[in-house]
């Protein structure tokens, strides 16, 4: 049964029930890369360095290797010696050794990887390791980083093949990892014609991802050929980089991807791969790495940020100049963290019309875990500090939040940052709705009974989906008229599956019980970026509907023959070729392709967007469309005690075409409660280097009694456009803003550095104390 | 391979005690295992041997006796939660239960395993010390009674010797008209444990005046932290604004606050002051109909 009606895309035959698999999910028999059992299948545990920054002196694994039951132990030194292989990965510098071959870099770098027949054996082995480190002063913050007295990475990057687009600008003797420009317009003139000049600076901590399945794999060889179970966002990213350590065509490796148990951007590119393929070529087993939750905690997070916000308005409200600098804490290893900047940095542009922007935006090495891409990709981190400063400068200045927005919104055909024209602009239309939804009233700022204070806040974003990038399908049509759709687009919960099928079912107009899709497998499903930044049900969904439209020119062309009519007369329908509005004289798919004696009908088609960046300046095309979203929060604040509770919360974010409304609902929600996580409860802290917090019963995440009793979703669509919008991320940020503002416009606190806590409300109440403007006051 | 951990299943009290006393430090109590698993698994603890005790009979029940609530060990977290004998006897205990973690832990974690875990962050330990509950216990030496609020002593630490077991906890059921609430107040998720937590009894005589006044602060130092001196100089007062301001001072003043994720040692300090406040107003409002 589904929670959500099933709906029919309009002039077709298709029911589209939420998501395919939701009764499987629901029943526990969805199976998962940790459900494989492998003939012969052992375990394997890794070995972290206990210290944030350390020169590795020594390591004896001999006692382990003694165990019984342990199979294999291999060490970081056993891979420097070997040169069969080349033991580096990333996907833009091969900065990570698959085990630590000089030093670690962060509390919890692997330095020894143990196989054995189960896993309180290989936990065991890891105890008689015995491991001499040389303590190095450690690299903590952002300030540690840049007085580079110390230096996470020595050597210059390796570079490897990787993104056609990337601009990598690295200093030497720096912890600077890579550094992003945007110059837009003359920002001295910009400045100069600004009334007022406002500066501030926002900082939002590294946070978790929190899949409920933790990153796992298996990995065995088979006839030379490496294999791969894996939970995965990217097998083709993944797969390239596991030849490349192997020194193996890609032809020799094969990766499968089952159904994820969410991904949120934690497992795009390599992770636990590389070593459970080594142990796997040792051992000559297959072997499985399965993360405990404290790893995964280790692995990869959101990137810390820190952004100094400078911005000029006129006195009649529009801003006409922007200055960002931001640092984006990149951990110890760079990961996607050189790209990121990018989209973070020119994030901070904001979705309003400026003429004069500068950004630079930096990834910095710290001795922190690694950050890498995390659902809204530098974006959430950007609009923090924007929108938060929009209302700044709204309050400073005496004007309403929402004309101020207003007044600034990008309209069609106006200059995004990157110089591009905004096409298909709805910003102003989602704040509008935003706002009555939420019942603004810009005479009334706050509303108090007792010790309790209530306040709104509003916030709009605009977001890039990953420009330039590749998706390809192929497809068969079967002799019974069936469609097999062969993607590598990841299912992980958002109901990709579900979508495609629909997507290319409705081209030759089918019921969804004839069409039929893949998972992954890079022996035979067609090359696929990944499945993140919002880009599968466009990209891929585009290549799949490309591929079914060449089967339907193909139909079209063999009923041409059958029918004898001109091709221009024929339709799909139900099934059938017809003649058009003329039921009678029609042909099956089946007995189409039967005559064509083809066994099947085939198609591929490949979906490249196009542009890029100029690497001096920030201009061009930065994204192949603009993602838009706005949020609206009313928090109640207790002034005694500084805790907030979020009342009510919406979410309004532009589709363009909805290609399934439930599940754009469900991703809406789920944007949510990860924003509400984020804005109130969300951090790692770290304490010298160690993580004090990494595991679910210190770091908190929202329960769903902490979702607002009332949430109201506006996912926008334009009947007219064939264009979809991704809308996996977009309504993410807007959330930590709004209910920053919400807290300011109750309480006169403003919070600049997430989470925005109880103590630190407090702590601001006692500061200021101001009294509010506009406060109603209402009996309890 | 390492030593496989030994599991015993003691089917009465005499042989589950009779194991302590010969292994030692080497082997633990086990009965929900909410708390054990996540200390073994993040390898904070390391015992040889578990003895569970979830085959002993007579650890499970919930009644009143000679006005006393009685609650044995191995009764689960839910289950005191929605007792009808509880919730009729003493409501507080049912709600503060009610407020722990979430349905699924309730459903696992029992009244002996709240009180021998000895976390500061726990909820019902401030009710017990409010209500002056007493732990029942048994060991080598036989069966000791000890008050609740002698039995929490520090971090994660208990009276218990290693060789004694609880086996319940008995509440003496507060005379009718008495007040008593928990307030658990979370800093983040609402499944958090408390930064703090009060428990307030407040017994009124006709005139207004406060007949009998406890209060109890968990989660804000190392053990629930009560003051029988301050309680005692609000006895025979009228209980007004001024009086129950004073107490909360007191107890700000008195507790000496610990600092972590939850919040510092200075927002505990001003969180114990704010919810001391509203443990007693709103014990009074429910203790009202003397009024
Ligand atoms: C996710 C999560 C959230 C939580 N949130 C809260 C919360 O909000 N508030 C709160 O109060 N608590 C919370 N807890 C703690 C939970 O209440 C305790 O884990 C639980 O009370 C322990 O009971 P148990 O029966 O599972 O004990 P076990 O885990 O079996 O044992 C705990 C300890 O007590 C010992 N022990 C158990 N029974 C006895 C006995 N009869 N005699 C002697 N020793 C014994 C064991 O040796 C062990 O040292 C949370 C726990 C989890 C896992």
């Amino acid at each position: 049964m589904d929670s959500h009606p099933s709906f029919a895309p309009s002039g077709t035959q298709m029911q589209v029930p939420g998501m395919l698999d939701a009764n499987l999910r629901v029943r526990g028999r969805v199976e998962y890369a940790m459900d494989a059992k492998l003939p012969g299948m052992i375990h394997a545990k890794l070995l972290r360095s206990p210290h944030a920054h350390a020169r590795l002196v020594s390591i004896d694994a001999s006692r382990a290797r003694a165990l019984p039951g342990v199979i294999a132990v291999i060490t970081g030194p056993d891979l420097a010696n070997r040169d069969d292989i080349y033991p580096y990965y990333g996907p833009i510098f091969r900065d990570q050794s698959v085990l630590v071959m000089d030093k670690a870099r962060f509390v919890g770098d692997p330095v020894a990887a143990v196989a054995a027949i189960d896993l309180d054996t290989a936990q065991a082995a890891l105890d008689l390791i015995d491991v001499e480190w040389e303590e190095l002063e450690p690299v903590l913050s952002l300030d540690d980083a840049l007085a580079a007295g110390s230096i996470v990475h020595d050597e210059p990057p390796r570079l490897g093949q990787t993104f056609a687009d990337i601009i990598v600008r690295t200093e030497a003797n720096s912890n600077i990892c890579n550094h992003f420009k945007l110059r837009k317009g003359n920002i001295e003139d910009g400045f100069a014609q600004a009334d007022h000049v406002f500066e501030d600076v926002f900082t939002s901590p590294p946070v978790q991802h929190v899949p409920m399945e933790t990153h796992n794999c298996v990995a065995w060889w088979e006839n030379g050929v490496l294999r791969l179970i894996s939970a995965t966002q990217m097998p083709f990213s993944v797969r390239a980089q596991l030849a490349e350590i192997f020194k193996v065509p890609q032809t020799r490796v094969r990766i499968t991807v089952p159904t994820l148990g969410g991904g949120y951007g934690a497992k795009t590119y390599a992770k636990v791969e590389p070593v459970t393929a080594v142990l796997a070529q040792v051992t000559g087993r297959p072997v499985r790495l399965h993360l405990t939750r404290e790893e995964e905690f280790v692995t990869i997070t959101k990137h810390g940020m820190q952004i100094r916000m400078k911005t000029g308005v006129t006195r009649d409200g529009k801003i006409v100049a922007r200055h960002s600098t931001c640092y984006f804490n990149t951990g110890a290893y760079a990961d996607i963290g050189p790209r990121l900047i990018k989209n973070g940095g020119f994030g901070t542009g904001g979705p309003h019309k400026i003429d004069n922007v500068w950004v630079d935006s930096y990834a910095v090495y710290t001795n922190l875990a690694p950050a890498g891409a995390f659902r809204g990709y530098g974006v959430s981190q950007a609009a923090w500090a924007y929108e938060s400063q929009m209302d700044m400068i709204a309050d400073r200045l005496g004007w309403d939040p929402y004309e101020f927005r207003m007044k600034n919104l990008l309209n069609e055909g106006e200059p995004v940052m990157t110089g591009e024209p905004m096409y298909d602009a709805h910003f102003k239309d989602l704040l509008a709705t935003a706002a009555e939804r939420i019942g603004w009233d810009a005479n009334v700022k706050a509303v108090r009974h007792g010790n309790k204070v209530r306040g709104k806040g509003l916030s709009v974003i605009i977001k890039a989906s990953v420009t330039p990038s590749t998706s390809s399908a192929s497809v068969k049509l079967n002799e019974d008229g069936s469609l097999q759709i062969l993607s590598s687009a990841v299912e992980m919960g958002q109901g990709a599956e579900t979508t495609l099928s629909v997507l290319g079912g409705e081209v030759l107009d089918l019921r969804l019980d004839q069409v039929s899709i893949t998972h992954p497998d890079t022996d035979f499903t067609p090359y696929d970026q990944g499945t993140s930044s919002s880009r599968n049900t466009y990209s891929m969904g585009t290549a799949v509907k490309m591929a079914v439209e060449d089967i339907k020119q193909q139909l079209f062309r063999l009923a041409s023959d059958d029918l004898e009519v001109a091709i221009g007369d024929l339709e799909v329908f139900r099934g059938r070729v017809q003649v058009k509005g003329v039921p009678e004289r029609s042909v099956g798919y089946g007995d189409l392709v039967r005559k064509a004696r083809a066994g099947n009908l085939l198609a591929t088609a490949v979906y490249a967007s196009n542009g890029g960046l100029d690497p001096e300046t920030g201009q061009g095309i930065g994204s192949v469309h603009w993602h838009q979203a706005a949020g609206a929060a009313e928090v109640e604040v207790d002034l005694d005690t500084g805790r907030i509770e979020v009342l009510k919360y919406h979410a309004g974010v532009y589709a363009g075409r909805i290609a399934n409304p439930a599940q754009a609902e469900l991703q809406t929600e789920g944007n949510i409660a990860f924003g509400l996580g984020q804005a109130l409860y969300e951090e790692m802290i770290y304490d010298g280097g160690q993580l004090q917090n990494g595991n679910l019963a210190d770091y908190m995440i929202v329960s769903i009694e902490d979702m607002p009793r009332q949430i109201s979703l506006d996912v926008l669509e334009r009947h007219e456009s064939h264009d979809i919008h991704g809308i996996g991320e977009t309504s993410l940020p807007p959330c930590m803003p709004a209910v920053g503002n919400a807290v300011f416009r109750a309480t006169g606190v403003r919070i600049l550095d997430l989470p925005i806590t109880p103590e630190k409300v407090l702590r601001g109440l006692r500061a200021n104390a101001r009294p509010q403007a506009h406060v109603q006051e209402i009996d309890a | 391979m390492p030593e496989p951990l030994r599991l015993f299943q003691p089917t009465s009290i005499e042989e589950a005690v009779a194991v302590l006393a010969e292994l030692g430090d080497d082997a633990k109590v086990v009965a929900g295992a909410t708390a054990l698993t996540l200390l073994y698994r993040q390898r904070l603890i390391a015992p040889g041997a578990l003895v569970s005790i979830g085959r002993i009979p007579g650890l499970k029940t919930i009644e009143v006796v000679d006005g006393e609530l009685r609650l044995g060990a191995l009764v689960s977290h839910r289950e005191v939660e929605l007792s009808p004998v509880v919730r009729e006897s003493i409501p507080v205990v049912a709600d503060a239960f009610g407020k722990v973690a979430n349905v699924r832990v309730r459903n696992a974690a029992t009244v002996g395993g709240v009180m021998a875990e000895s976390d500061y962050a726990s909820d019902p330990p401030a009710v017990f010390v409010a209500l002056d509950a007493v732990v029942d216990v048994q060991g080598s030496n036989g069966k000791r009674s000890i008050p609740a609020s002698a039995f929490f002593v520090a971090f994660y630490e208990t009276a218990l010797e290693h060789d004694e077991i609880v086996i319940g906890v008995r509440v003496p059921v507060p005379p009718a008209g008495t007040g008593a609430v928990y307030h658990k107040f979370v800093t983040r998720s609402s499944e958090d444990r408390p930064c703090v937590g009060v428990a307030g009894v407040v017994r009124l005589h006709a005139d207004g005046t406060v007949a009998d006044l406890r209060v109890a602060v968990g989660a804000a130092a190392e053990t629930p932290q009560r003051f029988w001196d301050t309680e005692a100089l609000a006895i025979g007062k009228p209980l007004d604004a001024d009086l129950i301001a004073q107490v909360a001072d007191a107890y700000a003043d008195q507790v000496d606050t610990l600092d972590d994720m939850r919040g510092s040692a200075w927002y505990r300090t001003e969180m114990v002051r704010v919810w001391v406040r509203r443990a007693i107003e709103s014990a009074a409002a429910a203790a009202a109909p003397a009024r």
